[in-house]
């Protein structure tokens, strides 16, 4: 199946949406206008190409990866892969029927490990565009000459996954949240000068330790620190072996050294980072400053300082009970912030006195959307907009629910206006507005879509609660092809955050 | 003498019997025993308040909740304002906790703590289920033992994950003391930042601390003190404590010798490695 635009961007008159591994401009009228594609490497092996044929060939029946998956993850469908599994790689299947212990060293499928772009991000004068790709853990930025022409400045690969991506307010430092829980911070344009305040000093990072040199190992127990029998014959074995794994000591320092790039760590989180924002505010001293704010998946929303104080906490906003997915501070009034997440409400709060100020419920504005009644959201886009009214309009996307809510910022309160319902035209991804109060949504036409599904919709507001609305059919398809497992897993990944715990 | 039971039905009657209301011997460790190492990445099965006014600290220190008349005045975080779920009635206590063990494991120093600091409410959190049943039942037949004097209604434990959920349970600034002695060392690199201490982590220490408050750490494996050390140092918030007031400081020699891993250590002749730090005060931004 083609990968449908999943993220959206606009910049001034031009939209920016990235589609698996590349990235589209498109101009207001969402006419195409260049495309910037994600460089193929030389470790793209044929044996791959193979399989994304096959994954093209049968659309049904999604091909099992060719073996493990590179890291420990959950599947959701062992059976599916069971079942479909000889058909497409007859020389790896039967590892999985076995359960977790029955490990071959097997070729890695990439096909649902491409560097997919999961963050796009333009500069507030659109003058640069920064994207982030997944598997590759690799931040992009782009020069953007002003008419959708993107011309790639820098590829830097980060320590962890970036999840999420934002702006310092001066627009010259990106923030960056992983999967790890830690905030980065790299300047835009790496170059000769430093555009850090030399001031800001990385954190020692806990993921290594700080020596950058290869020490030759050395037992950090010892005798007086083990004290069961069968620990101090590990310690004694391990020192026996010292010489052996000295070599292999080196060769992990040397994997664990930090990118060559200039980056710093501002602040970490234990739990998994899901969004990262930045809202500026006065300082106590009267002067212009900003704030870091972070969410994680368990339901912290934490308000840190700006650079250069990143490592002082000013508070949480606590209060969601499920994981917070999305943050969004309002552009007209910068001292609000929206939070949303796997809770039925999303959040309104004064950020600085960590404040709640309302909640307003998305559940029951998207019950009807889709049958059978959802009992559970899981808010995968959270924008605010400033309407030409001077009103400020907030749209919410939650997974695979054909419906974007759109509410009104009133005082302190967030009142539902509308939701527009997808009837036939699919799922929507993600929203952004054009010019005139025009909302653009795109959308995921993969499944049961009337005849008129194009992959965006562009949605006219005639009346606050009338809207009209127009398919965009004519624009490039995409060459990114994926079976409908992986499309599902790069589309939807938001409702995962959501804990099933059964551990103790 | 009937069939012989087996470990995990002898454990369970010996739980079961414990929690009768009439026991005064103290628990014994072998029925409580786990696994040392939990992993703080994993979602445990945890309860845990979604913010700190809402934490019910009734039930842990009985003898310190507020009497009824006094409950609207009681109030002192104003964060709650228009929510209009229906609040949890949380009782509240006359004081707040202000010391917190964390990774109390069997509660030496929790227990050698309550007659030091007899007003002051001190918390052990652990991460093990069983551990903290274990001192849980531990401070209940030592509240009953000395029911007259009424001690050790001052010490309470709770299961937690410290590393995820500290500022679910504290505000900022609740806490004058934070304990972190003999953490789960994490010997391999990369199980580094699964360690209690970390520079990014100790920024949330510095949250649930008041300025003036100190983080006590020891361990008895010299590559962690230093490793905690060089952690706490590169933190702007924290400062070391000096040796001579370290060694002045009373709370330092409990944790020498009170803590059931520091009594361990001592019969094993190791060394033992101190460093305090003091919170500093509030940079102005």
């Amino acid at each position: 199946m083609i990968v449908p635009y999943h993220l959206l961007q606009v910049s001034g008159s031009i939209v920016f949406a990235a589609q698996g591994t590349d990235i589209l401009s498109f101009n207001s009228s969402l006419e195409h206008l260049s495309t910037w594609k994600y460089p193929v490497k030389a470790t793209e092996t044929p044996s791959e190409a193979v399989a994304d044929a096959e994954a093209s060939a049968t659309l049904e029946a999604p091909p099992t990866p060719e073996g493990p998956p590179a890291k420990r993850r959950r599947t959701e469908n062992d059976e599916k892969e069971v079942q479909t599994g000889d058909a497409a790689a007859p020389s790896s299947t039967n590892g999985q029927k076995k359960g977790r212990f029955h490990h071959k060293p097997q070729p890695v499928n990439l096909s649902n490990e491409k560097p997919f772009i999961n963050c796009l991000l333009t500069t507030a004068n659109g003058s640069h565009v920064i994207a982030a790709t997944g598997s590759d853990k690799t931040i992009w930025v782009f020069e953007h000459d002003g008419s959708g022409n993107l011309k790639q400045l820098s590829q830097r690969a980060m320590p962890k996954r970036p999840c999420s991506l934002t702006l310092t307010t001066d627009q010259k430092t990106i923030l960056s949240a992983d999967k790890f829980g830690d905030v980065y911070a790299l300047p835009l344009i790496p170059s000769a000068e430093p555009s850090l305040p030399p001031t800001v000093q990385s954190l020692p990072s806990r993921s290594a330790t700080p020596a950058s040199v290869p020490v030759p190992f050395k037992p950090q127990a010892n005798d007086k620190t083990v004290h069961t029998k069968r620990n101090l014959k590990a310690l004694e074995n391990q020192k026996i072996s010292m010489k052996l794994s000295l070599k292999a000591a080196a060769e992990k320092s040397a994997d664990e050294t930090q990118p060559a790039f200039e980056h710093t760590l501002l602040l970490g989180h234990v739990s998994m980072l899901t969004a990262i924002t930045v809202a500026p505010g006065i300082g106590a001293t009267g002067e212009q400053r900003e704030w870091i704010i972070t969410a994680d998946r368990d339901e912290h929303v934490r308000v840190s300082r700006g650079i250069p104080q990143a490592y002082f906490i000013e508070g949480f906003c606590l209060g969601h009970e499920d994981f917070v997915s999305r943050l969004c501070v309002i552009p007209s009034r910068p001292e609000l912030l929206i939070s949303g997440g796997g809770d039925d409400d999303i959040f309104l709060w004064k950020w600085k006195d960590q404040q709640l100020l309302s909640r307003a419920n998305i559940l029951d504005q998207v019950k009807h959307a889709v049958e059978p009644e959802p009992t559970k959201v899981a808010v995968s886009r959270l924008k605010a907009f400033a309407l030409v009214s001077g009103e400020t309009m907030v749209a919410v996307i939650c997974e695979k629910i054909p419906a974007v809510v759109l509410f009104n910022l009133v005082e302190n309160t967030l009142q539902h206006i509308v939701t527009y319902t997808l009837k036939d035209e699919g799922v929507p991804l993600d929203v952004e507005m054009l010019s005139n109060d025009k909302l653009v949504v795109s959308i995921d036409t993969t499944e049961g879509v009337g005849p008129n599904a194009g992959p965006f919709l562009v949605l006219t507001r005639d009346d606050p609660e009338v809207w009209d609305q127009k398919p965009i059919v004519d624009v490039p398809a995409g060459e990114t092809e994926l079976n409908a497992h992986d499309l599902q897993k790069l589309l939807y990944t938001t409702e995962s955050l959501r804990k099933m715990s059964d551990f103790d | 003498m009937g069939v012989k039971k087996n470990k995990k039905q002898k454990r369970e009657d010996y739980r079961a019997a414990m929690k009768q209301d009439d026991v005064l011997t103290m628990p014994r460790k072998k029925f409580y025993r786990q696994r040392a190492h939990a992993n703080p990445f994993s979602d445990h099965q945890l309860v845990y308040p979604p913010h700190p006014d809402q934490m019910d600290w009734s039930t842990l220190y009985p003898a310190y909740v507020a009497p009824e008349e006094s409950q609207p005045e009681a109030n002192p975080s104003a964060t709650t304002t228009e929510e209009e779920e229906t609040p949890v009635k949380v009782k509240k206590l006359t004081q707040d906790v202000e010391v917190a063990d964390i990774g109390c494991g069997f509660g030496g120093l929790l227990i050698a703590l309550a007659p030091v600091m007899p007003q002051t409410l001190v918390l052990g959190l652990e991460i093990r289920v069983s551990v903290t049943q274990f001192v849980e039942d531990r401070i209940k037949v030592l509240r009953r033992q000395n029911e007259e004097s009424r001690a050790y209604q001052n010490v309470s434990v709770l299961r937690a994950n410290t590393m995820k959920f500290l500022p679910n349970f504290f505000r900022q600034g609740q806490l004058s003391k934070i304990f972190i002695c003999f953490p789960d060392p994490h010997f391999k690199a990369r199980k580094h930042k699964q360690r209690i201490v970390s520079t990014t982590l100790n920024s949330e220490y510095a949250y649930a601390v008041r300025p003036g408050g100190i983080v006590y750490t020891i361990t008895d494996v010299p590559d962690l003190h230093g490793w905690m050390v060089q952690h706490f140092e590169a933190h702007p918030m924290f400062e070391r404590v000096g040796v001579e007031e370290q060694e002045g400081d009373p709370c330092v020699e409990i944790m020498r010798n009170a803590t059931e891993e520091g009594k361990k250590v001592e019969r094993n002749k190791g060394e033992k490695f101190v460093a305090l730090f003091r919170r500093l005060e509030d940079p102005v931004f």
